[in-house]
């Protein structure tokens, strides 16, 4: 516990720059995408297992309050996958390690070239979602009834 | 493999050496390998099914339909089959940062390897059992 507290109050206070920087992010963002993943493999399981239960889910996911975690995980695996294809390459290329800070910007570069864009267009589909939900009396902030999906019990 | 020498500053010597077998080496090479196949796997999974699909609009027949086809249900247990290895042996790799006992750390790998095992089998087996044509 003392080590985990040290670890976050040094990876603030550390100043190591551009090379921890990615460090840190790499690592927050694979446990982002890690702890996502890990509900979401489960939960799709349940199309084969217990329908309603999937059916009644993927409404509950179409909340906004889900819709911005979604906005986050696209921007995790976006830099994740970068970055860990910046490492393979500087893991089996020594010689471009002198490019460490160079990479790491080009990295950053591309991953909100890429995602800014992306994440617009998740937002827009979350706003037309709920301006139709309103639009026919509902909400989209209401949370989903699980009796709604009894046609899928089995 | 590498050393930066005090009198050539930024200068990088490489000394290629061959290291034994072993097998965190072949995990090390796999967190690599599923990396980059997952690069055109999950980035194409999240592009197609949250971009240009998009969630609020996702249903049960959406699935069925995609699940109709052999070639989506290859591709979503391939991603399956690199993801979750991936992500748990790097919550190991975090986790040993922190977990120095050797008795610990043992238990740690068994537990996570159960559930890498548990995980895997438990979705593959929906995927390919899933029956679009129970769907109503
Ligand atoms: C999209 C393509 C991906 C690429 C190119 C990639 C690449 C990498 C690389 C090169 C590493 C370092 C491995 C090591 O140090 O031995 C890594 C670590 C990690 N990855 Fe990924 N990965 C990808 C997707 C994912 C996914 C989908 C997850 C979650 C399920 C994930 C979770 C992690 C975690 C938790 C770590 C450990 C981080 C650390 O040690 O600080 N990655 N990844």
């Amino acid at each position: 516990m003392t080590s985990l507290i040290l670890t976050v109050r040094e990876s603030i206070r550390y100043r190591g720059r551009s090379g921890q920087y990615s460090w840190l992010a790499h690592r927050i963002s694979g446990l982002a995408i890690l702890f996502f993943l890990v509900i979401h493999v489960w939960d799709t399981a349940n199309a084969h297992f217990w329908p309603q239960a999937y059916a009644w889910s993927i409404a509950l996911f179409k909340n906004p309050l889900f819709g911005i975690g979604e906005i986050g995980v696209m921007a995790a695996v976006l830099y994740h996958a970068f970055n860990g294809i910046r490492i393979t390459l500087l893991d089996f290329k020594p010689e471009w390690w002198r490019h460490q800070r160079t990479s790491s910007l080009i990295t950053w570069g591309l991953f909100l070239i890429i995602f800014v864009p992306i994440a617009v267009l998740m937002f827009s589909h979350m706003i037309s979602h709920c301006s139709e939900m309103a639009a026919a009396g509902g909400s989209c902030l209401r949370i989903p009834a699980f009796s709604d999906f009894a046609q899928y019990a089995r | 493999m590498a050393s930066i020498t005090s009198n050539t500053p930024g200068k990088v010597t490489v000394r290629r050496v061959k290291l034994e077998r072993s097998y965190e080496r072949y995990l090390w090479l796999f967190m690599r390998l599923s990396g980059v196949a997952m690069l055109i796997l999950a980035v194409g999974h999240m592009v197609i099914q949250h971009v240009l699909n998009s969630s609020t609009n996702l249903t049960l027949q959406f699935v069925a339909a995609q699940w109709n086809n052999w070639g989506w249900k290859a591709f979503d247990i391939a991603l399956l089959w690199m993801a979750i290895p991936h992500g748990i042996r790097g919550l190991f790799n975090i986790l040993s940062d922190y977990v120095h006992n050797g008795g610990a750390r043992r238990v740690l790998a068994i537990v996570l390897g159960l559930f890498v095992v548990a995980t895997v089998i438990w979705a593959t087996i929906a995927i390919v059992l899933f029956d679009p044509a129970a769907i109503p």
